[in-house]
């Protein structure tokens, strides 16, 4: 039984600065001791807060240690003052001891921003990339590989707001090894997200970069795709710049939001309409399912040397979980060297 | 004068009690199947939890301890019970088992599945031929009613239950008169005294450690015997090269390594043992020119691993208070897991 375990991977989890509190991530990491016996997880954030929520918490005790950090960024605060401030916030002593080899990868569900900081400051870029990007997957009409995976990754959302040719052209290769490890899908189709499906449309650096994708070999590049192809899962991989991605993906949420508004409201508003949904209530309880991003768990920063997994801000234990889940595939399946490997092409 | 025609042993200076299933070896009773599997089971396939031989081994070493079994298991298993034991070194003084064909016989349903009209007598019974000064420490489960029981059995013996309470203990714990009686009469023999140091609970199911916080410090929940060798290390039971030859074993033979070893020390910190002093042993243990310590690599990576983990926590917190145990609120702990009365901790 032991040869056949997975190598030990040890994952560091900001605990503190989230929605739903503390708790919660040591609740989604107590999950993760008894769900994957290879992974160990290290706790950073404030000692008594963790303490008294994993004594409550069933747990393995042998795949948990805790270390920590007297301060921690609240979700409204400023990442550069706020980690200027506080030197040792949960993000950055949990960043820290990732740089240091304490652990192997890094999930975070507190401050966006401060958990990109803190991973530029401890962290290396990977030989080859200039600029981070941040991921998101995105729920999606078709599947994807072997695991059938219903998410299509879009990158960057936010890191790089102008992003270069050379810089689309790396984050293409990023996410394409990306989600070769995380959606078994062997050759994952990357897109420019782009406003026409021609090969000249869109601002020249767009133009460039597709011009440079079409001649790499090692990447499925199926060419330009238009914000109407995201959610209909025509590529695997969507490759924008941060400014773009961002607003792309504000507005995906806006309309999954006012869609289940709508849907609230029809429940309100008529009985015919009440017993309409209540006949597909199967089919959107699919939905429901498919399109539940606590089911992922989180996105990675990609182009570092060390793994960062943003979780969403509002996960519960089970989105901890996966994200930690996440973290350990990315390290056991070394996306680093897959990344170099990409880059050197 | 002549020479007396025997030597006595010893008397024991302690006594350690232990359990059998999900205790000492890995038995799965859940279901039905569970049981008929285990039943059918020969000794050879019977599987120890890592480090309870080696502890079980070590503890004896001193030879002046005796090695008492009380287990739930049925009379007709004894045999291969006692191979079991036999193939894991492991030598015992006293081994009781459940009569559970005579329960059925006797039509006592009860008595089969409840704990406390079983092991509370057995041991009460047992603790009556030790000597008054001897050391306890036991060791039980999460699965059936272990802790309640020996605290409750700590307790009476040290003064500190009346007969009021355990009458009430008795009665709503569904014990037969026969049994009350049997509790009644050997406490009745036993001298005054508080011998108990550590009772300790093998988390095989891994229930939080919080729920049983209402037992006091006494009670030391584990996830493994590593942790129970650390805690009996820093209580003068075992030395630091015994403790380090448990670990050892659990990294030759069950799969655990630097990370699960040093995470197991730090919960315990975290839970307020006071281990500093033993880690100190444990440091000075491997600087020494012990021969079977210099083959114990990785051992000084996990000491490492060891004061990272400590140094992790800052300054650790006072062990938790000493104090009273309500028996008769937390008889449900002591029912049987399909009994109704069995209430979870949530509802408590």
């Amino acid at each position: 039984m032991v040869g056949t375990q997975p190598q030990p991977v040890t994952i560091a989890f900001d605990v503190m600065g989230t929605d739903h509190g503390p708790a919660e991530v040591v609740r989604g990491a107590a999950m993760l001791s008894l769900e994957s016996p290879h992974i160990h997880t290290l706790l950073v954030g404030d000692r008594t807060l963790i303490d008294e929520a994993l004594a409550e918490t069933k747990h393995n005790g042998e795949r948990i240690s805790v270390q920590h950090a007297a301060d921690f960024v609240g979700m409204d605060e400023k990442p550069g003052e706020a980690l200027a401030r506080k030197p040792n916030a949960s993000v950055a002593v949990a960043a820290r001891l990732v740089a240091e080899g304490e652990a192997d990868a890094l999930v975070s569900a507190g401050n966006t921003g401060a958990g990109v900081l803190a991973c530029a400051r401890h962290f290396k870029l990977i030989p080859g990339v200039r600029r981070a990007a941040l991921a998101t997957v995105y729920p999606t009409r078709s599947v994807r590989g072997a695991k059938e995976d219903p998410f299509s990754l879009i990158l960057d959302v936010g890191a790089t707001v102008e992003a270069t040719a050379d810089d689309l052209v790396t984050f293409a290769v990023m996410g394409s090894a990306y989600a070769r490890i995380i959606s078994k899908n062997d050759r994952p189709k990357v897109a420019l997200l782009s406003n026409g499906v021609e090969p000249q449309k869109g601002p020249p650096r767009v133009v460039e970069a597709h011009s440079r994708l079409s001649s790499l070999g090692d990447i499925n590049f199926i060419g330009n795709v238009e914000g109407i192809d995201i959610p209909k899962g025509t590529a695997d991989v969507i490759v924008t710049d941060g400014f773009t991605g961002n607003v792309c993906l504000k507005m995906l949420e806006g309309v999954h939001d006012t869609v289940v508004e709508l849907a609230q409201y029809a429940y309100k508003e008529s009985l015919r309409w009440r017993a309409g949904l209540a006949m597909l209530s199967s089919g959107i309880q699919r939905i429901k399912d498919i399109t539940d991003w606590n089911q992922y768990g989180g996105a990675p920063i990609l182009g570092f040397d060390k793994i960062f997994i943003k979780a969403h801000g509002r996960s519960k234990s089970r989105a901890i979980a996966n994200a930690g889940k996440v973290a350990a595939k990315v390290v056991a399946n070394n996306l680093g060297q897959a990344i170099r490997e990409g880059l050197k092409k | 004068m002549s020479l007396p025609d025997r030597i006595d042993p010893r008397p024991p200076r302690r006594i350690y009690r232990w359990d059998l299933d999900k205790t000492y070896l890995q038995t799965e009773f859940d279901s039905l199947r569970d049981l008929v599997r285990t039943a059918f089971q020969k000794a050879h396939q019977k599987v120890a939890v890592p480090g309870a031989s080696a502890l079980i081994r070590e503890l004896s070493e001193q030879g002046d301890s005796r090695l008492c079994i009380v287990s739930g298991s049925p009379k007709q298993m004894r045999a291969v019970l006692e191979e079991k034991l036999k193939l894991d070194g492991v030598k015992w003084d006293e081994f009781v088992l459940k009569d559970n064909v005579g329960n059925l016989l006797r039509g006592r349903f009860r008595a089969l599945r409840g704990q406390v009209g079983y092991k509370l007598p057995a041991i009460l019974e047992s603790r009556v031929h030790a000597p008054v000064e001897a050391e306890e420490v036991l060791f039980g489960d999460d699965a059936e009613a272990d802790a309640f029981i020996y605290s409750l059995f700590a307790d009476l013996i040290a003064g500190r239950v009346d007969e009021r309470v355990l009458s009430q203990v008795l009665e709503a714990g569904g014990v037969y008169p026969d049994d009350q009686a049997r509790v009644r009469e050997a406490w009745k023999k036993i001298p005054v005294s508080d011998p108990v140091r550590r009772i300790f609970i093998h988390l095989d199911r891994l229930t939080p450690p919080a729920q049983f916080t209402a037992y006091g410090p006494r009670v030391v929940p584990i996830f493994n015997y590593f942790q129970a060798a650390l805690v009996l290390l820093a209580d003068g039971h075992l030395t630091a090269p015994q403790v380090l030859k448990i670990a050892v074993e659990m990294v030759q033979t069950a799969g655990h390594n630097i990370i699960t070893l040093s995470n197991s020390f730090q919960d315990l910190l975290r839970r307020g043992l006071p281990l500093q002093q033993a880690a100190i042993a444990l440091s000075q243990a491997l600087e020494g020119p012990n021969k079977l310590l210099a083959a114990m690599r990785p051992m000084p990576d996990i000491l490492a691993a060891f004061s990272k983990r400590l140094a992790a926590l800052g300054t650790p917190p006072p062990p938790p208070p000493v104090q009273a145990v309500d028996y008769v609120k937390l008889i449900h702990h002591a029912m049987p897991r399909n009994s109704k009365r069995r209430t979870k901790p949530a509802e408590e």
